[in-house]
């Protein structure tokens, strides 16, 4: 869920139209047009990507109007649905997919299960990669992986690819590097411990 | 009992309240007085900064250093990248990590004749925040125009490594050669558990989102500075690796500069200081049975710092953050993932926040950085309306003032801390150099416990933590001496 109560603002005198602020901007809301950068009022959910990275300085957030709210209801999509998408991305469907606007990987893939078929779209339903725009894409990617979903890349930088997950280590690495610190099969017994964690703690009930 | 130490003053940022609005720092209270970490630890190394002349002892260092470094790699006519972190520059007011850029340009320039020296300086969460300290620090003068601050969301390049295809920032790989400067602050313990330290960059300050991403998602609490190795041992940096040079660090300041071609040996030596000078200080603080904590530095709330010890890990200090049997820190970002939306931790073993800290007096910290499982988790009073504001507008702390409470003043936070903890032991994370900023009861509670934690740091963990991280350190004494 993400509420979002700014918006980004070009001052169209110190726009040189370099198109930074299109290829980064993780909801596809800025678009050079003739020259200048023109912000997507619906789509923008105030990120300040554009912001912190135009080399003129020519964007800054200034307050909506009418703040609104992004958000898919998981309860709209088959629960089960959400389970198996989530136990072959090997995630608990109530972990936490965006720490900046606490949204869950449940509803991430509410939002796979109803159209969203490349993290831009995941972005516009949900605002996740609308916080600090660093930390959640890999979340995105392994998630539509395992809705057997192949995303397209987006013209820009937005993202470049899914990467290695621990799952990914082999064997041989493990065994040269599990002396020096990296607790490699015992991150795999945890993190799959956890993604099998059922909703069921208000009863005390953890596996 | 010792005067306080004076904070770090406030730093005009535009991821900070106006300096104007800090009115008043919490070392400024007359129950507050400073404990010096020499008294508690007379062992702790001499530091070249702070103290006379320091600004020139570390650059004197950083040439005495580089002398023992091969530069022959570097023709005269290659292009350089010195890669740079914002971290350096929040140690010891700045000017030491400047001094250290600006002295190994000097150096490479002097020893390879080349002039194209570029600096390449990346960030954590707050995409301008070196362009900040490159002005701040007359870097882009001292680089002849050559002085870029670099963000995780910037261009790309693939890089393939063993365990697959991470993608690092094009800026920093766009020389024919790149030196690696950094520092041995072992900072976010949480995250990297002290395990290769000094590579992490290599997958944070230098890396895309992808990998980044990768680190806090992909790998797990205990795998996840691998993405560094990974990226680090691949071919193609591997190509363009020259060497590192760091500012060494103990929790009293800087005590020297480090450099090596094998960034390898390098890491572990800073392995082992880190482990014996920082978990002293850090198993102390874990000592503390209850207090106030008051943030009061530059920096976003979790790297504010005292006596070396950032503010996540005080979170983090009711369990032992180096010893790597322990699969989740109380705080980290995979544990913060692992709490539900009705607040409960999906891993039942996941240890609470540090229950010692009953109130937390937010009187100054800067806002990009996801904050909110601070104040969601521990009772946190944010001292006036632009600070509140500042983080009501953030996009990465939307839900940080939902949990928090304002006062008008330092001085009603600060009453109302007191009477509603019941406790008159305070801990200022203000970035003090040399000691922390205490209360008179927590400064007596750290003496009498000092001895024990000594004993128990230097008999029984730190042999441990360096075994989990396969470090014999007599082997390593032999192989340091062999090269000097």
């Amino acid at each position: 869920m993400r509420l979002v109560k700014m918006i980004a603002q070009v001052d169209m005198d110190g726009c040189i139209g370099c198109k930074i602020c299109e290829r980064i901007c993780p909801t596809l809301a800025m678009e050079v047009v003739e020259g200048k950068a023109k912000v997507n009022f619906e789509l923008c959910l105030s990120c300040g990507n554009c912001q912190q990275r135009c080399p003129e300085e020519a964007i800054k957030m200034v307050k909506r109007e009418k703040p609104f709210t992004v958000f898919v209801d998981p309860e709209q999509v088959d629960k089960k649905e959400i389970e198996r998408i989530c136990a072959r991305a090997k995630m608990n469907p109530e972990q936490l997919a965006c720490y900046c606007t606490e949204t869950r990987v449940k509803e991430v893939v509410a939002a796979i299960l109803l159209g969203a078929d490349t993290p831009e779209k995941i972005s516009q339903k949900t605002g996740i990669r609308t916080g600090c725009k660093v930390e959640c894409i890999q979340p995105a990617l392994r998630l539509l992986e395992a809705a057997d979903i192949k995303p397209e890349r987006p013209e820009g930088y937005q993202w470049y690819g899914r990467t290695p997950t621990i799952w990914d280590i082999t064997d041989e690495i493990k065994e040269l590097y599990s002396g020096r610190g990296f607790y490699f099969d015992a991150d795999i017994e945890l993190l799959e411990k956890i993604a099998r964690q059922k909703e069921n703690h208000e009863e005390g009930k953890n596996e | 009992m010792n005067k306080v130490l004076n904070p770090i003053p406030p730093r005009r940022s535009q991821y900070g309240v106006d300096p104007g609005f800090v009115k008043k720092r919490m070392a400024e209270y007359p129950e507050m007085k400073a404990i010096y970490l020499r008294e508690l630890f007379p062992e702790l190394p001499q530091v070249i900064f702070p103290g006379e002349n320091g600004l020139d002892k570390v650059r004197q260092a950083v040439h005495k250093e580089l002398e023992k470094v091969d530069m022959s790699m570097i023709g005269p006519e290659d292009s350089v990248n010195i890669c740079a972190s914002h971290h350096g520059f929040t140690l010891g007011g700045g000017e030491p990590y400047a001094e250290l850029l600006k002295a190994i340009k000097d150096v490479i320039e002097e020893k390879t004749g080349t002039k194209n020296i570029r600096l390449r300086a990346g960030v954590g969460l707050r995409f301008r925040e070196t362009e900040e300290y490159i002005k701040s620090f007359g870097l882009d003068e001292y680089f002849d125009g050559q002085a870029k601050g670099v963000a995780p969301v910037d261009e790309g390049i693939p890089i393939e490594t063993e365990i697959g295809t991470l993608y690092g920032l094009k800026s920093i790989y766009d020389a024919d050669w790149i030196v690696h400067a950094h520092n041995s602050d072992v900072r976010e313990v949480h995250f990297h558990r002290q395990v290769d330290r000094a590579v992490k960059p290599f997958a944070m300050s230098y890396a895309r989102i992808d990998t980044r991403s990768t680190y806090h998602h992909n790998l797990g609490p205990r795998g996840a500075n691998f993405t560094a190795r990974a990226i680090f041992s691949s071919d193609f940096v591997q190509s363009k690796f020259a060497f590192t040079a760091i500012l060494e660090m103990s929790p009293l300041g800087i005590i020297g500069v480090d450099a090596d071609n094998d960034l390898y040996s390098l890491n572990d030596r800073i392995t082992v200081s880190g482990c014996q000078n920082y978990g002293k200080v850090m198993t102390l603080l874990g000592e503390i049975d209850e207090c106030i904590v008051g943030l009061d530095f530059p920096c976003p709330v979790p790297y504010v710092f005292a006596g070396g010890v950032i503010y996540a890990n005080f979170v983090g200090a009711n369990v032992d953050l180096f010893d790597l049997d322990n699969p989740l820190p109380p705080y980290t970002w995979y544990t913060e993932a692992f709490y539900d939306s009705k607040g409960k931790p999906l891993f039942k073993e996941t240890p609470p926040p540090n229950p010692a800290i009953k109130m937390v007096v937010h009187n100054y910290a800067w806002a990009g950085y996801p904050s909110a499982f601070f104040s969601e988790h521990i009772p946190t009073i944010v001292v006036g309306e632009e600070q509140a504001n500042l983080f009501r507008e953030d996009p990465q702390n939307l839900s940080y003032m939902k949990h928090s409470v304002i006062a008008e003043s330092l001085d009603a936070a600060m009453a109302f801390a007191y009477r509603g903890t019941g406790t008159d032991k305070v801990i200022v994370f203000d970035g003090a150099a040399g000691g922390i900023n205490v209360s008179k009861s927590l400064y007596e509670l750290l003496k009498v416990k000092a001895p024990e934690v000594k004993t128990r740091v230097d008999e029984k963990l730190f042999p441990k933590w360096l075994k989990q991280r396969g470090i014999n350190p007599e082997e390593l004494n032999k192989k340091n001496e062999k090269c000097r």
